[in-house]
């Protein structure tokens, strides 16, 4: 619980409520100086991350954190990267990447150009991923993936193509396990304690920051990767994204999500068919 | 009279009648049978006794002449008990006849017989008394013809009575005879009495009964022809049987008519049922495609009561609302002022609520006319009839429908209503029953969202958190580190302080004892004691040359003491001079030979210079300090070796070096001076660098000398960026081994990265400089690991093994899947296998499925070289139990890379 002081008068429902408006205020005025908008974000996402980042600010309220982060960019900027969570892997869910290239592929595979988005591309490992895949499927040359996140942090690091070796062992697994068809380490270079990709990956990449929340659509995509960003937001800003999204991906392209998410539930389940329900991958119809 | 009883009764009758016949006939006859025995055995004993009355009255005859003729005793006695027997005979013949024939005659016949009897009674008496008095008396002819007359009188009386009897018979069988015919007469008549009253009674009832079911025919047969809805009734009176026919076909005819009735009734329920069924279907075409309540409502409303010939109707639905139930008009049709106002009724309020609280409907005939109005554009009129309807699904209520109609209600609409009602609740469940479905699937949607949320978020702060663990650990070990390093410096300080305290004192007693002015009387003292020494008058005793010759000596280890701590104090103050040039190599160790064969001669003691090939011809350095110290240690190797050899031994090498607080890898010139000698113990190797000391501290040495050489050595070396190294042990030798940094003539050491880089330039021949700083790390990480190559292609495992030793890996080698298991079974601390798919003996696969089914390298990283042509491999390879692969020809970098990534292992 955040707020304590003076709560002794207080029931646990009016300290919610207390703890809802301040939210609520918090994020309103973010939107309203920096205009970044988390006001739609899933409310319990939004409270935890809120109020983690009001514990290492060592502040005893929202309220608090409302002044600093009003007054002080620095703070929003710490906010913003506890609002942006970066997890990821390269190929990560094997499966996913897997059916991409054997169910996917082969019906894109003729496409005399294909444009993937990867929306909420974080630290740019399933990028890679996808980049390496559409290389080794003979694809790569004609591609290419947008890779956006709201995180401009995030991007820099992704441009860096730079993995700590530790994750290799297993990045390397799920390579393996998503139909890898040539050695992994073709792909990297050992560098000290990280390992470099290569940079003929990143040739038809684009990075670039792009809020799905306030941006709009920037193109029309054949394949949207938008994987574990939808348990962000609240029903409503899912209803709002999805409309983004689908109005940019192409009649008959696919949209990928993660594994815990999916479009029956929102205002465009009809839009689309599940082309392979086991791995989240949606085919639009309409 | 009844059917049954006629029958009983006329059959009865006449067998009634023959039976009273036989009876009587039976009677008739059995009395004239036991008259005439009567009569006939009567008769036959009154014959019977009228001839014995005969028979004894002849016998008495000839008794009374024997008795009273026959004198003799035993004759007469004889004679007269027969006469009494016949006598009495004929008494009781004659007494029984009269008993039995009351006739007048035959009693009058047998008084007489009676009398005469008792007269021949008498005769016989007196004859018998006159033979008593005398037994020869005898009898007059009178007396015997008396008493022949009174006998045949009695004979004739007794046949008198015999032929009266055999009358008697004679006239009573006659009599019997005419008995008989008399009965016969009457049989006949009786029989033809009971005939005609038999054929009567069957003639009358007959007739009756035909009569009756001609009557039952007749109508029988029009109710055949009618059409069973009114059918001919039986107009009888008659009971019995045939009432009962009359009652019974009465009665089917009425089942017939009501039969017909309720088939009529029932094919116009069927065709009404077929009407609703057909409506019913028609609304539940609107279901399908239906999937909100509301929809579902407005579909129904209008379909319903247009088709119910209704005018307009309401919907209501029941929600919950602040706790309570409410029925909302969720839709409607055709109603005027159709207004949503109203927040809805709840249970029992208005006839809404009434009818969804008694769950069941009500109807509303003639309502007021101000009631509601059903209205067109061009008129409207007040509705006569409403109808409440409640939709009920598993006894519950779940919405209310109201419908209106000018006209009354029909039957048949009221069952069209009910039966749509109860259809549409079902549907109203089943689609509240989705729509709840809909809403949990939506919410366990959010709450694996939230939960996958939640868990990339906890994977987030996992992340930061060993990040900071890390950073912490890092910390702590740079702490850990700084601390030891304090530690270490305090220990040092204090043995420096300790040091210092001792070389102070030692130096403070030389300095007061050594000035430079003491060199002048030693020498004076040297040259006095030399040339005392030798003895030029020849007034010395042997014994006295012997303790000139020690002056001598002593003087000169004394010089040397004298000028070894100047150097030391020299060193120390930081004022001896280097004086860097380029050097040949070849020069110093020629000056080496010079100096020291002939003391290698002299104590017999083999002397070689060794020289790896591959040296440099020269370097820089300072070739007077260099040549001092190798001096130093050979002096000391010398010294210390009594047998045996002493040899200097030159290389190039790769060594690590201490720069300031870092360890780097250096190329250095070594050279080592290896003898044969006493050997130094381990735990002195540090005490002999130590001034003014040797391994045998004590006072008694056997070997001379400062102490001094080793400590200076290593502090020239010290200023020659270079180091002294020893190995030793008691009595096996020692190794001393001077390392200088190889420096190229003409290359200036500017500052620490120049060095660094130069350093690494001459190591690494080829790449680029830049990447260098990481390939000398990439070593590190790769340094001391053990790998297993397996392969049986000699050139290939040479490559790899000249490849991966620069990286100061330890290789191991196997020629086939066969040998590597062996060798690695050899070697379970190996770290890594490299493994050739194509073998003899044993290929990869195989090999690698070996090594997986042992528990102990079930993780151990494999990797398989491929040859790149070979497409299916690699599948196999990882089945086989590869970690990864990497294809052939094997790039040496991207092998190195990805042995870095499965030789990383999280530091603990």
């Amino acid at each position: 619980m955040i707020i304590e002081k003076g709560a002794n008068n207080y029931t646990l429902a009016q300290l919610e409520e207390i703890e809802r408006i301040e939210i609520d205020l918090l994020l309103e005025a973010i939107y309203r100086l920096y205009g970044y908008d988390f006001r739609k974000y899933a409310f319990p996402f939004v409270k935890r991350r809120i109020s983690h980042r009001v514990y290492k600010e060592q502040l005893t309220s929202i309220s608090a954190l409302q002044e600093k982060v009003l007054r002080d960019s620095e703070a929003l900027m710490r906010l913003l990267s506890d609002f942006s969570i970066n997890v990821t892997e390269m190929f990560r869910d094997p499966s996913f990447f897997k059916s991409i290239r054997t169910k996917v592929i082969p019906i894109i595979n003729d496409y005399p150009e294909i444009r993937i988005w990867h929306v909420g591309c974080a630290s740019g490992e399933e990028v890679y991923s996808m980049a390496i895949l559409l290389q080794e499927e003979g694809l790569y040359n004609k591609c290419r993936i947008f890779a956006t996140d709201m995180n401009k942090e995030i991007l820099e690091k992704a441009k860096q193509a730079t993995f700590p070796l530790d994750v290799m062992q297993l990045y390397t697994k799920n390579y393996l396990e998503a139909g890898g068809k040539r050695s992994f380490s073709e792909y990297y270079k050992a560098v000290d304690d990280k390992v470099v990709f290569h940079s003929f990956l990143q040739k038809n990449v684009v990075f670039a920051q792009h809020d799905v929340v306030t941006d709009q659509s920037f193109n029309e995509f054949d394949i949207i990767i938008c994987r574990n960003v939808f348990i962000y937001f609240n029903k409503d800003l899912q209803n709002q994204v999805h409309k983004l999204l689908y109005d940019s991906l192409s009649l008959s392209g696919f949209i990928g999500l993660g594994q815990r998410e999916g479009v029956r539930f929102t205002s465009y389940g009809n839009c689309y068919k599940e082309f392979e329900p086991s791995e989240k991958l949606y085919q639009k119809i309409k | 009279m009844k059917f049954k009883t006629k029958l009983y009764m006329s059959v009865g009758s006449l067998l009634l009648f023959i039976f009273i016949i036989a009876v009587v006939l039976l009677n008739m006859l059995e009395q004239t049978t036991v008259k005439m025995n009567e009569v006939v055995n009567d008769l036959n004993e009154r014959i019977e006794m009228a001839t014995v009355m005969k028979y004894e009255t002849t016998r008495i005859g000839f008794e009374l002449v024997f008795m009273v003729t026959n004198s003799e005793e035993m004759v007469h006695l004889k004679a007269k008990q027969d006469w009494e027997e016949s006598q009495i005979k004929l008494y009781e013949a004659m007494e029984s006849l009269e008993k039995k024939d009351t006739e007048e005659r035959a009693q009058e016949l047998l008084a007489r017989f009676k009398t005469l009897y008792q007269n021949y009674q008498d005769i016989g008496q007196q004859a018998l008394t006159a033979k008593r008095l005398n037994h020869k008396t005898e009898f007059s002819a009178s007396f015997w013809a008396d008493a022949e007359i009174t006998r045949q009188r009695m004979l004739q009386i007794a046949d008198l009575l015999s032929v009266l009897e055999e009358q008697k018979l004679k006239s009573e069988l006659f009599r019997t005879k005419e008995t008989y015919n008399l009965a016969v007469t009457m049989i006949y008549i009786y029989l033809a009495i009971a005939l005609f009253i038999g054929v009567g009674f069957t003639f009358w009832i007959i007739r009756s009964m035909t009569n009756n079911l001609n009557k039952v025919t007749t109508v029988m047969k029009q109710a055949t022809a009618s059409n069973f809805e009114e059918m001919p009734r039986i107009e009888l009176s008659a009971k019995g049987e045939l009432g009962e026919i009359t009652v019974a076909f009465n009665k089917m005819a009425e089942a017939l008519e009501k039969h017909s009735l309720r088939e009529k009734e029932l094919k116009e329920d069927a065709k009404a049922q077929s009407w609703l069924n057909e409506k019913i279907a028609e609304i539940a075409t609107i279901y399908p495609e239906v999937e909100s309540v509301p929809e579902l409502a407005d579909l129904f409303i209008t379909k319903l009561v247009p088709m119910a010939g209704a005018s307009c109707g309401i919907f209501y639905l029941k929600e919950f609302v602040n706790g309570e139930y409410y029925f909302k008009k969720l839709s409607s049709y055709a109603v005027l002022n159709d207004s949503d106002t109203d927040i809805g009724y709840r249970f029992g309020e208005s006839l809404i609520g009434q009818c969804a609280l008694e769950k069941r409907l009500i109807i509303l005939n003639d309502v007021p006319d101000h009631y509601l109005k059903i209205g067109s554009g061009m008129g409207e009129s007040p509705a006569k009839n409403i109808i409440i309807i409640p939709v009920i699904f598993e006894d519950e209520v779940l919405a209310v429908i109201e419908i209106a109609s000018f006209e009354t209600y029909h039957p048949l609409q009221i069952k069209l209503f009910e039966a749509a009602v109860n259809n549409i609740g079902i549907k109203i469940n089943s689609i509240l029953s989705h729509v709840k479905l809909e809403k949990l699937l939506l919410e366990s949607q959010t709450m694996t969202e939230e939960l996958q949320a939640q868990s990339e978020e906890l994977q987030l702060q996992q992340e930061e958190l060993r990040t900071t663990n890390e950073k912490l650990e890092e910390q702590y070990e740079a702490l850990k580190h700084k601390n030891e390093e304090i530690e270490k410096v305090r220990g040092a300080l204090e043995e420096k302080a300790q040091q210092l305290e001792v070389s102070s004192q030692y130096k403070s007693e030389f300095l007061a004892n050594m000035s430079h002015e003491l060199r002048t009387p030693l020498n004076s003292l040297l040259i006095l004691a030399k040339i005392l020494s030798d003895n030029g008058d020849g007034n010395l005793t042997p014994k006295q040359e012997e303790y000139i010759r020690t002056i001598y000596s002593s003087g000169n280890d004394l010089l040397y003491l004298i000028n070894d701590v100047l150097d030391l104090a020299k060193v120390e103050s930081g004022t001896l001079d280097i004086n860097t040039k380029e050097v040949e190599l070849y020069e110093v160790l020629e000056f080496i030979d010079r100096q020291f064969s002939p003391l290698a001669e002299q104590k017999q003691i083999e002397f070689a210079i060794e020289m790896d090939p591959g040296l440099p011809a020269n370097f820089e350095t300072d070739d007077q300090r260099l040549q001092q110290i190798l001096k130093n240690l050979l002096s000391n190797a010398f010294k210390f070796t009594e047998t045996g050899s002493v040899t200097l031994k030159v290389q190039l090498m790769m060594q690590e070096m201490q720069v300031k607080e870092n360890t780097r890898l250096q190329q250095m010139l070594a050279f080592s001076v290896i003898d044969t000698g006493i050997g130094i113990d381990e735990d002195q190797h540090e005490v002999i660098f130590n001034a003014f000391q040797q391994a045998d501290g004590t006072t008694s040495r056997e070997y001379g000398g400062t102490g001094l050489g080793l400590s200076i050595s290593r502090e020239i070396a010290h200023l020659l960026d270079g180091f002294i190294e020893v190995s030793s042990m008691k009595g096996k030798g020692s190794t001393f081994t001077l390392y200088l940094p190889y420096v190229q003539p003409g290359y200036k050491m500017r500052d620490q990265a120049a060095y660094e880089e130069a350093a690494i330039s001459l190591y690494e021949n080829h790449g680029d400089t830049n990447e260098d700083p990481i390939k000398q790390r990439t070593k590190s990480n790769l340094k001391n690991k053990k790998i297993l190559i397996v392969d049986d292609d000699i050139r290939n495992v040479y490559a790899l093994t000249v490849a991966l030793e620069m990286y100061e890996m330890e290789i191991i080698v196997a020629e086939n899947g066969r040998e590597g298991l062996m060798v690695l079974e050899d070697n379970p601390d190996t770290d890594l296998i490299l493994m050739d798919i194509m073998m003899p003996e044993m290929d990869g696969f195989e090999a690698m499925r070996q090594i997986r089914s042992l528990t102990k390298f079930k993780t151990i990283p494999i990797i398989a070289l491929t040859a790149k042509a070979m497409r299916r491999s690699r599948e196999e390879c990882l089945e086989a139990g590869a970690t990864d692969y990497i294809s052939k020809p094997i790039n040496v970098e991207q092998l190195l890379s990805l042995m870095q990534v499965w030789l990383y292992r999280k530091e603990s």
